[in-house]
């Protein structure tokens, strides 16, 4: 019967204890680690850590990526300062037609592919999903992140620019503000050559061509 | 025929009248460093076309060398005829002059406009320039700092010595606006580097009104966003406003001379909003925080005069 009582209380003591636990949960949760038994193989071969296995594959993807522009940037008109913003757009445009032929099956995933758009998810949380604290750097990137979102929009409208269409290969509407990225993310974020960039749309991560003006690549709801 | 000829005298006079109305408060100090301040300029329309046709005829008085640009220089498409409408003709007379305009980024801009040579930017999307021998301007690029460009403004600054240092960029770290207000994650960034380094001066756009920001850790802050656009009644109350105006188009006109930069700020009808002086405070021995002297500002209106209601 003491024994009973026992778990009574126990069970009644974990329960109000984990109450609180239970209500904050109501935040996204951290995305679990997904990675594919292909990493997995590789990572014990190489006695390595598969996130580390993974960061490297995004790396040879990107500079996958930066051989194809800079052949293209090759035989096309060279971006360079000129009095001329005519010889910019030429150039841009030149350079993503180039691109783009020369990449005319891409898709989406084709560089963020899923366990590589796992880990984006994973290195982004602690900034701008995780229940940070009052006060904390988190809580003011999310809050930021939301309010440029709605100031774009607006701003959009005011001009009469076109929604984006996250499409790889597709050209970012010029006449459409451009997001701002929180630095907090960016530091969170493997490093780019300068001619691509982070940018955040809507939920989504994109990179984009600076010197083309085209989409790469975008991870889906990377803000969760 | 008599009464249309006395008519359009009549226009004639008030529209001179309009632009001799400037009352310069600026010093014209010898040897000075005399510059502009325009920002969120790029719309073509007829707002960026009466502040170009006050700062040039500010000009004639204040003979400034200069044009600071704190982004969104060309707003919507960027063709040719973007650059040319929004750009090439309205500032025609400085350009034909032989002013030199510098640009930073704004969110509107596409970082290709770092290649147009007339903005100066040398093909950087940050760059830094020293007009005269003691003043150093730093310009960044806020839609996107990154690790590179925090080092980059870190070590450019470290070198600048005694230098007046000012940092010119589209975000205002501190704003009172309604609609966009302080971008907090950037000063986290970059205020460190600015206190560290002795930053005087910072210029930003991005609102569209003019705010002078009480002096933040030693650094003065203006916000000259409504050289073309205008956000009517948009300065919310705040402790941060020194002078606030939010109900007409403005640009500024600045002199450097010694330790002192005067400041007057200006209507397209060549209305006087805002002038005063940023003081440099006397030598201070560097610390592992604070690399050069910290300024204080002084002059000016210490109050928000704009011309109608501000809202709670």
């Amino acid at each position: 019967m003491n024994v009973i009582r026992l778990l009574v209380v126990i069970g009644v003591a974990c329960g109000l204890t984990t109450a609180p636990a239970a209500a904050q949960t109501a935040a996204p949760k951290p995305p679990a680690p997904k990675v594919s038994t292909a990493t997995k193989e590789k990572a014990a071969e190489q006695n390595a850590n598969p996130d580390a296995i993974v960061l490297a594959d995004f790396q040879k993807r990107i500079d996958a990526y930066m051989a194809v522009h800079k052949d293209a940037k090759k035989d096309a008109p060279p971006l360079k300062e000129t009095k001329n913003p005519g010889e910019i757009k030429a150039a841009q445009d030149a350079l993503g037609v180039k691109i783009r032929a020369a990449r005319t099956t891409a898709k989406q995933g084709d560089i963020m592919t899923p366990e590589i758009q796992n880990k984006f998810r994973r290195l982004m949380y602690p900034v701008v999903t995780s229940p940070a604290a009052q006060g904390t750097a988190g809580r003011e990137v999310k809050k930021d992140i939301k309010e440029e979102l709605k100031e774009n929009t607006e701003e959009r409208k005011e001009e009469g620019g076109k929604p984006v269409v996250l499409k790889v290969n597709a050209t970012y509407p010029n006449d459409t503000p451009l997001p701002t990225t929180p630095p907090q993310v960016l530091m969170n974020l493997p490093k780019l050559p300068e001619q691509l960039e982070y940018r955040i749309i809507g939920k989504n991560l994109m990179i984009r061509d600076v010197e083309a003006n085209i989409i790469v690549d975008f991870v889906p709801n990377a803000i969760q | 025929m008599r009464r249309s000829i006395l008519f359009v005298l009549m226009l004639l006079v008030l529209g001179v009248s309009s632009l001799v109305a400037q009352d310069l408060t600026l010093p014209m100090k010898n040897g000075s460093v005399k510059f502009a301040v325009i920002g969120d300029t790029g719309t073509g329309d007829k707002h960026q076309l009466a502040v170009a046709k006050q700062l040039a005829a500010t000009r004639a008085k204040f003979p400034f060398e200069f044009v600071i640009m704190v982004g969104d220089n060309i707003y919507g498409g960027n063709s040719e005829k973007d650059y040319d409408k929004k750009f090439t003709l309205p500032y025609k007379p400085l350009l034909d002059a032989g002013i030199k305009f510098y640009a930073a980024l704004g969110n509107h801009d596409d970082p290709s406009e770092r290649y147009y040579k007339p903005f100066n930017m040398n093909g950087e999307r940050y760059y830094t320039f020293k007009p005269a021998n003691g003043v150093r301007f730093v310009a960044l690029d806020s839609t996107y700092v990154d690790d590179k460009q925090l080092k980059w403004v870190d070590e450019q600054l470290g070198m600048s010595g005694s230098d007046w240092k000012i940092a010119f960029f589209h975000h205002p770290p501190y704003s009172s606006g309604e609609t966009h207000g302080s971008d907090e994650t950037l000063r986290t960034q970059l205020e460190p580097i600015f206190v560290k380094h002795g930053v005087n001066v910072v210029l930003t756009g991005h609102e569209h009104f003019y705010e002078r920001i009480r002096p933040q850790k030693g650094i003065a802050y203006f916000i000259t966003g409504s050289s073309a656009k205008l956000r009517e009644g948009n300065i919310t109350q705040t402790q941060l406003t020194a002078k606030g105006f939010d109900s007409g188009y403005t640009f500024m006109i600045v002199e450097i001379s010694g330790d002192d930069m005067y400041y007057q700020t200006m209507t397209d009808t060549g209305k006087t909003v805002d002038s005063g002086t940023v003081h440099r405070v006397g030598k201070v021995e560097p610390t592992p925080n604070r690399t050069a002297q910290p300024v204080v500002a002084t002059g000016g209106s210490n109050k928000k005069t704009p011309s109608k209601p501000l809202k709670q």
